[in-house]
């Protein structure tokens, strides 16, 4: 009997004769599984009964490794692309509107793709050598299906190096006039094959869930048709979206950091901005994140109900209240962060909006219990009967999708609307129609938040398929509908508005730079949690339907032993994005140090912020 | 000590931890460090004290049909098989219930023939039965049926008896399967399969 055999038939039937979750032991001997590398193909499966399926390694076992591996190198990866999205658009900001602190802080930025890059790479290059080892049939089946994808991601590997050199090294020689239009055009370039670099891969990974398989045709064929599989688009557009986040939410928790441990009041007023800025494209993202996590569980749904099922109502259930405390976290501090903005960098603005941000606490800490409300409670069975069930005779409505998708809603215009705040906050209108045009806004405001509880509570009364193709639909698209019509009034009332108090940077409390710090930490979590969602979703399949797992590992652990591996990616990724800071920085700290000094530092206040640019900012 | 019990023991260690980092350290990123000690080992926390639930592979159970006796053995049999492999109750419920998402099988067993239900697990489209309303008229996609001897559940054809008998019984109604419809493994050996256009083509689930 080979190794994985016996594995096999101690590690399942240990899991469920003792009602063990597995897993908890192999979080404390991560250092240990470290160190034990070399020994892979120790627990290999038989030689004699035909190819290998399966091998394994000692104390931290096959799968605990590629899972932190894998989750490693896909935080990276959002990081390495997410990164250049954010980059570019502070290059572009700089470039149309001629602040060239934006032009600093992308450089700031691009000049940690580098170092980045690499360490993803390496992480990909470890996890690639790890699945061929661990998993060679699985491995075999996929290369087989995806072959001419394995090419041109090759290939884009290249074209992307080659285009961020260009970008990285030809910075400053590529800063005035048409060579500069050849930059923007080479960042464009850069975030273009970085698109690429991202879906390819995720067909693969969407394909293991949602897999669509053909028998016949060319190579080529077949890898298309199990590329553009149900869930494939879905997931490239949530993903790409949630990249946009993490570097927006990871450049502000940088910020916030060195916010923390500078001295001089210019570094302050630098990383003061540079927070902002970070945030407020963490924010810009985190609007429309639910939105395409809607569309994607809703394709999930229709191309296997069990799946979704499993996800949503099945034994993962649990697992999506603590994402909603996750992403309801997520608000509260970006939220926090807008109002301590108001009330530290715009001198008298607080008196004038306490009000309104003490309503905008309460409203965002009700909708979160609402999220947060579990269908069925843990009750005891005396309590169960007092209840009639399982379901709280009054919580138990809250409990419902109708109910979260409700306050889901809220919570994002809630956050807009601490946004619009902080825009206009030291700001005094001065155009003849503007007592017409905040009054248009406050009833498209007031309107769709009617609307949008109106059809929650509209929903329970119908059915579930009502409810999912028309009511929640509606409610995103009145969402949409305040985003995309109160920005841009809001914009042309601030063209003319008269600035009445100056924005003071650097005078942020030290609280501001931990809630960036935590804003950072709970994406990174959000992303390791659904990552163990989408996997668990496949239940005790390589790819759903197609290739079981009939390894020792084809079952998923609960949530609390999971929960201790998602913590310790979390940690090792922050710890590695603070390395590759520190070394990206060394240089400028050392030429800092040799009084070449860091040049010039923002003034003024961003035209994101809704301030008039300063003159001498201009280039 | 219960396995959740150390593991809440470890994250606490870690917010610990990280307390101390706060209360004792003055270098910021160590303090930083600290701090998100505190939020990660609080997520745990909180991630353990919702219901634990692992999922785990079906068991491979290998029902020795020699010691069927009665067909309330083989009822008893699908009763297992709807609660765990068929997942059969993740949508459908036996008696009215809340949280069921498809038709609720009490009395189904007494409502159809046994050769319905076969074609109804196997071929769930094949006659779609006017009974429950999902809303409006049937769409491409939403809340289908799957075919039961496919994967990913892919039951044989003496599991989709059983569970037959279990719904027969659980209706009142005499169970129509016997013993002797059941396959012996040994007699279920696909037959050779000849090239495509053939006549003759293996179908192991064919009932």
């Amino acid at each position: 009997m080979s190794a994985i055999q016996q594995e096999r038939e101690t590690i399942q039937p240990s899991l469920r004769a003792d009602r063990s979750h597995g897993g908890w032991l192999a979080s404390l001997l991560l250092a240990a599984a470290w160190l034990a590398l070399p020994s892979i193909g120790v627990a290999a499966e038989g030689t004699g009964a035909g190819p290998t399926e399966y091998r394994d390694i000692p104390y931290i076992g096959s799968r605990n490794l590629v899972w932190i591996v894998a989750q490693l190198h896909l935080l990276l990866a959002g990081f390495v692309l997410g990164v250049p999205i954010f980059a570019w658009l502070c290059e572009v900001i700089a470039w149309r509107g001629g602040e060239k602190r934006y032009d600093k802080l992308a450089k700031e930025f691009t000049k940690l793709l580098t170092s980045a890059y690499a360490t993803t790479a390496l992480f990909g290059g470890i996890l690639l050598f790890l699945l061929v080892a661990f998993y060679p049939k699985l491995m075999n089946y996929l290369t087989d299906v995806f072959f001419p994808s394995f090419l041109l991601y090759c290939l884009l590997f290249l074209l992307e190096t080659a285009t961020l050199y260009l970008y990285w090294y030809g910075w400053d020689a590529m800063q005035h006039g048409r060579k500069k239009t050849l930059h923007v055009f080479l960042g464009f370039l850069l975030n273009f094959f970085a698109l690429f670099i991202m879906i390819v891969p995720n067909a693969w990974a969407t394909f293991q869930s949602s897999p669509v398989v053909i028998s016949e045709g060319t190579a080529f064929e077949r890898a298309w048709a199990a590329t553009w599989n149900p869930t494939w688009w879905p997931i490239n557009i949530h993903r790409l979206i949630a990249n946009v986040v993490l570097g927006g939410y990871i450049c502000g928790a940088y910020a916030g950091v060195r916010y923390l441990s500078v001295k001089s009041q210019e570094d302050r007023e630098h990383y003061d901005w540079m927070g902002y800025v970070g945030n407020f494209i963490g924010v810009f993202g985190l609007l429309a994140l639910p939105f395409a996590g809607y569309w994607l569980m809703r394709e999930i749904y229709q191309y296997n109900q069990q799946m979704g099922i499993t996800l949503m109502g099945g034994f993962l259930s649990w697992l999506f209240i603590i994402q909603a405390m996750l992403i309801g976290v997520l608000f509260l501090g970006s939220n926090y962060y807008f109002w301590l903005g108001i009330t530290y960098r715009i001198p008298g603005s607080e008196a004038k909006y306490r009000k309104a941000m003490l309503w905008m606490l309460i409203s965002l800490l009700f909708c979160l219990a609402v999220w947060m409300t579990p269908h069925s409670l843990v009750a005891s069975i005396e309590e169960a009967q007092k209840m009639g069930g399982a379901h709280h005779p009054l919580l138990g409505v809250l409990g419902v999708m109708s109910a979260k998708m409700t306050v889901s809603n809220l919570m994002i215009l809630i956050t807009f609307m601490s946004f619009v705040m902080y825009w206009r906050a030291g700001k005094q209108d001065t155009a003849g129609w503007a007592k017409l045009g905040k009054a248009v806004m406050g009833a498209i405001l007031v309107l769709a938040s009617i609307a949008v509880i109106v059809l929650g509570v509209w929903g329970y009364f119908v059915p579930a398929i009502v409810r999912i193709n028309y009511f929640s639909t509606s409610q995103v698209l009145i969402v949409i509908f305040v985003i995309l019509t109160i920005t841009p009034l809001t914009a042309l009332l601030l063209k003319s508005a008269k600035t009445t108090t100056e924005m003071v940077w650097g005078s942020m409390p030290p609280r501001a730079g931990y809630s960036l710090v935590l804003n950072a930490v709970m994406v990174i979590l959000l992303m390791t949690l659904m990552g163990y969602a989408r996997s668990s979703s496949r239940v005790h399949w390589h790819v759903y339907g197609v290739m079981r797992d009939t390894s020792p590992y084809a079952y998923s652990p609960a949530l609390g032993s999971a929960s201790l591996i998602m913590a310790f990616c979390t940690f090792f990724f922050c710890i590695l994005v603070a390395f590759i800071f520190w070394v990206a920085t060394m240089g400028d700290k050392y030429k800092a140090a040799g009084g070449t000094g860091k040049g010039e530092l923002p003034h003024g206040i961003p035209a994101m912020a809704g301030g008039a640019p300063d003159e001498n900012q201009k280039g | 000590m219960s396995e959740v019990a150390q593991l809440q023991l470890i994250s606490l260690g870690i917010v610990g931890f990280g307390v101390l980092i706060l209360l004792f350290i003055k270098a910021t990123f160590l303090r930083v460090t600290g701090f998100v000690a505190i939020v990660l080992g609080l997520f745990s926390l909180m991630s353990l004290a919702v219901p634990q639930m692992a999922s785990l592979p079906p068991a491979e159970e290998k029902v020795d049909i020699t010691s069927i006796k009665t067909p309330t053995d083989i009822a008893a049999i699908g009763q297992s098989v709807f609660f765990s492999k068929g997942q059969c109750a993740l949508c459908h419920s036996i008696g009215p219930s809340e949280s069921a998402r498809c038709p609720d099988l009490k009395g189904i067993g007494a409502k159809l023939s046994q050769d319905f239900l076969y074609e109804s697990l196997t071929d769930p489209q094949a006659f779609v039965y006017q009974d429950y309303r999902h809303g409006g008229v049937p769409k491409e996609y939403p809340a289908t049926m799957p075919a039961i001897d496919k994967d990913p559940i892919g039951l044989s054809k003496n599991e989709i008896l059983a569970v037959i008998a279990f719904l027969q019984q659980m209706s009142g109604e005499p169970i129509s399967v016997k013993v002797s419809d059941l396959e012996i493994p040994s007699q279920t050996q696909p037959a050779p399969v000849k090239a495509a256009g053939s006549a003759l083509v293996a179908d192991a689930h064919t009932p």
